[in-house]
């Protein structure tokens, strides 16, 4: 970061300031010196005053002083008559040596003056740009800690020794929950937990532990119910009791900064994860509805079934019985896909599920899915058309004979029995080079569903409405529809691909299963 | 003689069920929670088949099948039935793999239970003698010894691969075998992984001896695990 390069220096003391008083001091001198003779006394003293208020543009306060002095001296030694001699033969000689040196002292007053305010100005403009710099970079920044370094690095050269940090990764606070940067023995990491807890800071004037010879700097994170700081900082002092307070104060905005950045960072974590558990909880909430009235229906049936058998048993005749133990098989098995269904919503929803995907063949799945519907409701029109020469799909078995009996299920319940259900598979439209992906389709001639429906009835708290969608003669709300859609449209969408309904012309759904593709193996080498 | 079924499941209200469905149907049953009761039961008890639950608390029913496999006795191809939940997949495969006869998805009707259990029975013994050479099933005729293969009574060619292939299911028929049975057996157990060889010929066999190819009703698919034939008529004679 640009501030941490933007040293703040007390002086400027480089070589070459020095070269440039000594050049004007004796420059002064040698005119002095060379003119000795043609110009008056009163023309040298004022060329060394000229002198000496040059140099004084380049020298530290002190060396202007002596160099001021130096050469009243000399002046009073080299060109005062007596020459040679520190004596003064004539009383307005005198005086014009207390006129220089009153003079000079006035002049080197002024330009220390001057000097040290152009300094103090100099310092802020710095101190400014680099709180500007520190705050651009942390506003931008989404992870503060990643600036962490730049801020040790700028508290480093304001105070020309070693920082350290403690900074907070995430809170609330804990032992774990902190990074160190830098150094720090166990005093000062001790100093720096008990600011970083406090929010306090202590060392040379704070008020607390003057008598350190380092600052400990809470970064604090701005008012509110805010925690007191979200870190500290280590700023190692020269000597026990040095440093002044308008370093410290600007040390303490930068280390504020810090804490500020870190404080919005947290607050924004904190509301982004309030959020996520939020829908989290409505989403479960809204299956558990969706479960528990799914449950609830077949469920019903087999206990009414079996306390009849249980309770009339003997007054029952045996066609009697045989229908209720029928409907507590059928109902069972409907229980028994529902759970299915739940547990494969579950896996697929939790992160990292792992499909078992190998290559598979459409016409079997298919072939699969026919045999299982035609036992359980005989005697409907249902029939398959595919492709001839269909890729193999590169795909997880049981899952999408799981989808296409789901999505048989539905169909074969929501239509008329009279109505016939259609599984087809064809290729899908190429895209690009990409291998062709594969379209498999339920298609009923059902009631249909309303579009504004199509993309909701996948949600799992969704169940068409009877009436507004439409259950033909069959006035049963379509009870495991939302549980059954939302595990196909899973499915699909953990094997890449994709599950749409689509409305057919002249009436009927058409639900549709777009795969994606797969590079074909190699065929069996050798005897066909 | 009385068949004798060691069930071993470790639900208490299935485990009644399914003793009092078996001894209905004249089955002499032993049963065991747990498989460390059931490899005392198998040691002790003798049983004709096994039918094991997936899933008990004291293990995953591996070291039950290979004691019963290891034995030279008359006993040592004891049949095993599994029974496995819905998505405990790759232990049945697994086991599927290491020999046991066949399995079962719960829930299962007592129907099947009691076809999967006829069928295991005829082919105990076929392990260790001559393997079954005949398969009759709708119209279908397989003679493996004299290498002929017959639909409505009309002779099938059948490329060397295929027979190979519908071979070892007629040696299984009833049967599920597991996908690297079926490519260890016909192409050598360094192409056990080459499922779409297995989806290639099935298709084949299926254009072959199918009337309708996409909805087969004696090559069948066991998605994700493996073929089986349907079983075969008994013979005439």
């Amino acid at each position: 970061m640009p501030a941490g390069r933007a040293t703040i220096t007390a002086d400027r003391a480089a070589p070459l300031a020095w070269a440039a008083g000594a050049a004007a001091w004796g420059g002064a001198w040698l005119a002095m010196l060379g003119l000795d003779g043609t110009i008056a006394l009163a023309h040298q003293a004022l060329l060394l005053v000229l002198g000496v208020a040059l140099a004084a543009l380049w020298w530290p306060a002190w060396a202007a002083l002596a160099g001021g002095a130096l050469g009243v001296l000399a002046f009073n030694a080299l060109l005062v008559p007596p020459r040679g001699s520190l004596w003064i033969a004539r009383w307005q000689d005198a005086l014009l040596l207390a006129l220089i040196a009153a003079t000079l002292t006035v002049v080197l007053g002024l330009i220390t003056g001057l000097r040290r305010q152009a300094r103090q100005a100099r310092q802020h403009q710095l101190q400014a740009e680099q709180l500007r710099q520190l705050g651009e970079a942390l506003r931008d920044a989404s992870l503060p800690l990643a600036h962490a370094g730049a801020l040790q690095a700028a508290l480093a050269a304001l105070t020309r020794g070693p920082a350290a940090l403690l900074l907070c990764r995430r809170w609330p606070l804990a032992e774990d929950s902190v990074d160190t940067i830098g150094t720090a023995d166990a005093d000062e990491t001790a100093g720096l937990w008990h600011a970083l807890r406090q929010g306090q800071a202590m060392g040379p004037g704070t008020g607390r532990h003057g008598e350190l010879d380092h600052w400990i700097l809470p970064l604090r994170g701005g008012s509110g119910p805010a925690p007191a700081a979200l870190g500290a900082a280590l700023l190692r002092l020269p000597g026990p009791g040095r440093g002044d307070d308008a370093l410290r104060a600007h040390a303490q905005a930068l280390c504020d900064q810090m804490g500020v950045a870190l404080q919005r960072q947290f607050s924004r974590q904190a509301a982004e994860a309030a959020t996520a558990q939020a829908q989290l909880q409505a989403v479960r909430n809204a299956l558990l509805t969706a479960i528990s009235h799914d449950y609830r229906t077949p469920l019903a049936t087999i206990l009414g079934a079996a306390s009849a058998l249980q309770d009339q048993g003997p007054r029952l005749d045996a066609q009697q019985r045989g229908v209720l133990a029928g409907r507590i098989v059928q109902e069972a098995g409907h229980l028994a896909r529902l759970a299915d269904n739940t547990l494969q919503l579950a896996r697929l929803d939790a992160p990292g599920v792992v499909l078992r995907r190998d290559w598979e063949s459409a016409e079997e799945l298919v072939g699969t899915v026919l045999r299982r519907a035609r036992q359980r409701a005989p005697g409907r029109a249902l029939r398959a058309r595919l492709e001839p020469g269909l890729p193999l799909l590169l795909c997880d078995a049981m899952l999408l004979t799981q989808l296409l009996d789901n999505l048989v299920d539905n169909a074969l319940r929501h239509t008329p029995p009279d109505s016939p259900v259609e599984l087809l598979v064809r290729r899908a439209a190429a895209a690009g080079d990409a291998p062709p992906g594969v379209v498999l389709a339920v298609r009923d001639r059902g009631p249909g569903i309303a579009p504004a429906w199509r993309s909701r009835i996948f949600e799992v708290f969704q169940r068409g409405e009877p009436g507004q969608v439409g259950s033909g003669t069959d006035s049963r709300p379509r009870s495991g529809t939302g549980v059954g859609l939302a595990v196909c449209r899973a499915i699909a969408r953990a094997h890449g691909g994709e599950l749409v309904l689509r409305g057919r012309n002249h009436g009927g759904s058409s639900f549709e299963c777009h795969l994606p593709g797969a590079v074909q193996p190699v065929p069996a080498e050798g005897s066909p | 003689m009385t068949l004798r079924v060691l069930l071993v499941e470790d639900d208490a209200a299935l485990r009644n069920t399914l003793r009092d469905a078996l001894q209905v149907e004249g089955y002499g049953v032993q049963t065991a929670a747990s498989l460390s009761e059931a490899r005392a039961l198998a040691t002790h008890a003798a049983p004709d088949l096994v039918l094991l639950d997936l899933g008990l608390p004291d293990g995953d029913g591996e070291a039950l099948l290979a004691g019963l496999r290891q034995r030279r006795s008359a006993h040592g191809n004891t049949p095993v039935l599994l029974i496995s939940a819905r998505h405990g997949e790759q232990q049945k495969i697994h086991l599927l793999d290491a020999g046991a006869d066949d399995y079962l998805v719960k829930p299962f009707s007592v129907g099947e239970l009691l076809a999967r259990m006829r069928v295991a029975l005829r082919h105990r013994g076929t392990r260790l003698a001559p393997a079954i050479t005949h398969h009759r099933s709708g119209g279908l005729l397989v003679d493996l010894a004299a290498h002929r293969v017959q639909l409505h009574g009309a002779d099938v060619h059948l490329t060397p691969t295929e027979f190979k292939l519908l071979a070892r299911l007629v040696r299984s028929a009833g049967q599920v075998v597991t996908h690297r049975q079926l490519l260890a057996d016909v192409w050598g157990a360094e192409h056990v992984d080459h499922t779409h060889y297995l989806r290639l010929y099935m298709g084949q066999l299926r254009a072959k001896l199918e009337a309708e190819p996409a909805e087969p009703q004696r090559l069948l698919t066991e998605p994700g695990v493996g073929y089986r034939l349907v079983e075969g008529e008994p013979d005439a004679d």
